[in-house]
């Protein structure tokens, strides 16, 4: 292949990446720029002067410590839940013999076909019966376990010998032991992806925030800056600091552990 | 430790008198498994039960009810309500935007993540990173993406438009004229959701044995034609669940319409997932967003199957 014949196509790439980034610079600029850099209603792309005090007000004009402990503490519950529940439900499917596994296995599966948006409206009302409204258990618990996640935990498990579980069990290991002892230090790679998705996914959460909350104190960061953008300011200066704020952790998460990211798209997507 | 102990069993074996202790054994150890199987498996049976197939019946249910069913007064309509939504107008136009923007996100993605994806497949400099930053916008939120996007294209200080200008090219009230409306969302999503696509054709591209196309070298193949008689029909399982699953997840995506549009103007961005969050939570119609939201549960359930039959003739190689 000539360099002349790649050029093109290289440019082309080039372009999807100025793309893909000029979106994101531009909120940077904006959140660098003054009231009257915004409001002169010519655009800018780079401030004369860098108004890094946004960055202060934001704090104080709404309760945006706050939010951004609501979504550590729900994005953070709901990770700390998958741990616990997909490696272990994907080992018993994975490893044990039991009658009805089958069934059990196929039932987990069909969960993937009842998206969340279907089943919104009668989760709202559960929600709010419970008297779950407006507090962590009710937006965590949703989102305890996956399909997905179980699913993927049993792909990783299965190819763990099982000469290697027998020999244990001789030496008189119990089951649990097993798992906790053997199975969950070969799949750490594995978790760590699990973990890694998951949290990213739930920090970006909008829609049952939106549904299960109505104070402004249990709000996460996203309907946090989604409704302050409406309640408290109209600049688009301010909101784009928020804006920056709720981005910091992902790009963090992604820039260290960009591999993990990509392998597991592409490991899970085509199961 | 493992050697001797099956040693052990194979010399027990011999002996035709310890066989029927020996079943038991094994028999007793059987159970054993299934009990603690279902215990561990118990909150993973109660959680799918509370959070899925419980509220899907409960949908169901109410969906046979007008007025404000599970939370308020209702009464019996039998299926009044399906017949009530098939017969709006209002729901037709949203069902009609839905399906638009579903399948434009997904025929987009299909067409820019596989052109990214044969590109990328090349060693060119920076194909890591590259990839990286294009899929990035797949895991950013799409609170940040509506924020960035509105300030870009915001008719009197948005970016665009003055850079339009500049040129000497027509502004556009991009989000606000019905007739750009939706094919700007439309762009906004691809733009999200492209990477997505990408990655997954790169893992198909790479499960390509090399041999294939060195052997279509050596036969005369061009570039073009090997992608179109080798690449293209060895990718379409792959290129079938790309379509799938971004069909199905962009028919129920309410992020676009909810945060950027609030279906404006004048509906041309009224996605049926807005309809029935409007009409569930500003005007507390239960009965008869059920009913909504259980018909898109059916056509998801539909394209679902569709999905099986097709993935099932799936080429291997």
């Amino acid at each position: 292949m000539t360099f002349a014949k790649t050029l093109p196509s290289y440019l082309l790439l080039l372009f999807c990446v100025a793309l893909s980034i000029f979106p994101f610079l531009y909120m940077l600029s904006l959140s660098l720029q003054s009231d009257a850099d915004v409001f002169s209603g010519i655009p800018i792309l780079i401030p004369e002067t860098w108004q890094f005090t946004n960055y202060i007000d934001i704090w104080q004009k709404a309760p945006f410590a706050r939010f951004t402990l609501n979504s550590f503490i729900i994005a953070g519950g709901i990770t700390f839940l998958h741990l616990i529940f997909d490696p272990l439900i994907g080992y018993v499917f994975a490893k044990m013999e039991f009658a009805g596994k089958r069934v059990m296995f196929v039932a987990v599966l069909s969960t993937l076909m009842i998206p969340f948006f279907i089943r919104m409206i009668p989760l709202y009302v559960l929600t709010a019966r419970m008297g779950w409204l407006n507090t962590y258990q009710g937006l965590i618990l949703p989102f305890a376990m996956s399909a997905y996640g179980i699913f993927l935990m049993r792909q990783f498990i299965r190819p763990i010998p099982d000469e290697l579980l027998d020999a244990a069990r001789m030496d008189g290991c119990s089951e649990l032991g097993l798992y906790w002892r053997i199975v969950l230090p070969q799949v750490r790679p594995a978790l760590a992806t699990l973990a890694l998705l998951t949290f990213v996914f739930q920090w970006n959460e909008f829609l049952w925030p939106l549904v299960a909350v109505n104070t402004t104190e249990m709000r996460p960061i996203t309907t946090g800056l989604t409704l302050f953008n409406q309640e408290f300011f109209t600049q688009w200066n301010l909101t784009a600091t928020g804006g920056i704020i709720l981005f910091i952790p992902s790009l963090l998460l992604f820039l260290f552990t960009q591999r993990y990211f990509v392998r597991s798209v592409m490991l899970a997507g085509m199961k | 430790m493992f050697i001797s102990g099956s040693t052990d069993t194979a010399d027990t074996d011999i002996r035709v008198g310890a066989m029927p202790t020996r079943r038991a054994a094994r028999f007793s150890r059987r159970t054993r498994q299934t009990l603690l199987a279902y215990l561990l498996l118990s909150p993973a049976i109660l959680y799918f039960s509370v959070y899925f197939f419980y509220p899907i019946g409960l949908e169901f249910w109410a969906s046979l009810y007008s007025g404000q069913p599970l939370i308020g007064e209702s009464r019996f309509a039998g299926l009044d309500n399906y017949v009530a939504a098939l017969g709006d107008a209002r729901v037709r136009q949203s069902l009609f935007v839905t399906l638009a923007f579903a399948i434009g996100v997904t025929a987009a993605s299909i067409a820019i993540g596989l052109g990214l994806a044969v590109v990328l497949n090349r060693p060119i400099p920076g194909r890591t990173l590259i990839r990286a930053i294009i899929f990035f916008p797949y895991i950013t939120s799409f609170v940040i993406v509506a924020l960035m996007w509105q300030a870009i294209l915001d008719p009197y200080t948005g970016i665009l438009n003055s850079f339009l200008a500049e040129l000497g090219l027509p502004t556009q009230n991009w989000l606000g004229d019905t007739s750009t409306a939706l094919p700007t969302l439309i762009a906004i999503t691809v733009w999200k959701d492209v990477g997505y696509a990408m990655l997954i054709y790169l893992s198909a591209l790479q499960s390509i044995p090399s041999d294939f196309y060195d052997a279509a070298s050596i036969d005369g193949a061009t570039p073009t034609q090997q992608f179109r008689y080798l690449t293209w029909p060895l990718l379409t399982p792959t290129t079938l669940f790309i379509a799938v699953v971004s069909t199905i997840s962009q028919l129920q995506e309410l992020a676009p319409a909810y945060l950027i549009t609030k279906g404006g103007p004048a509906d041309a961005t009224r996605f049926f997932s807005l309809h029935v969050f409007e009409a569930a939570f500003f005007e507390l119609n239960i009965g008869y967003a059920s009913a909504l939201s259980f018909l898109m549960f059916l056509l998801i359930l539909a394209i679902t199957f569709v999905q099986f039959r097709l993935l099932n003739r799936e080429t291997t190689y």
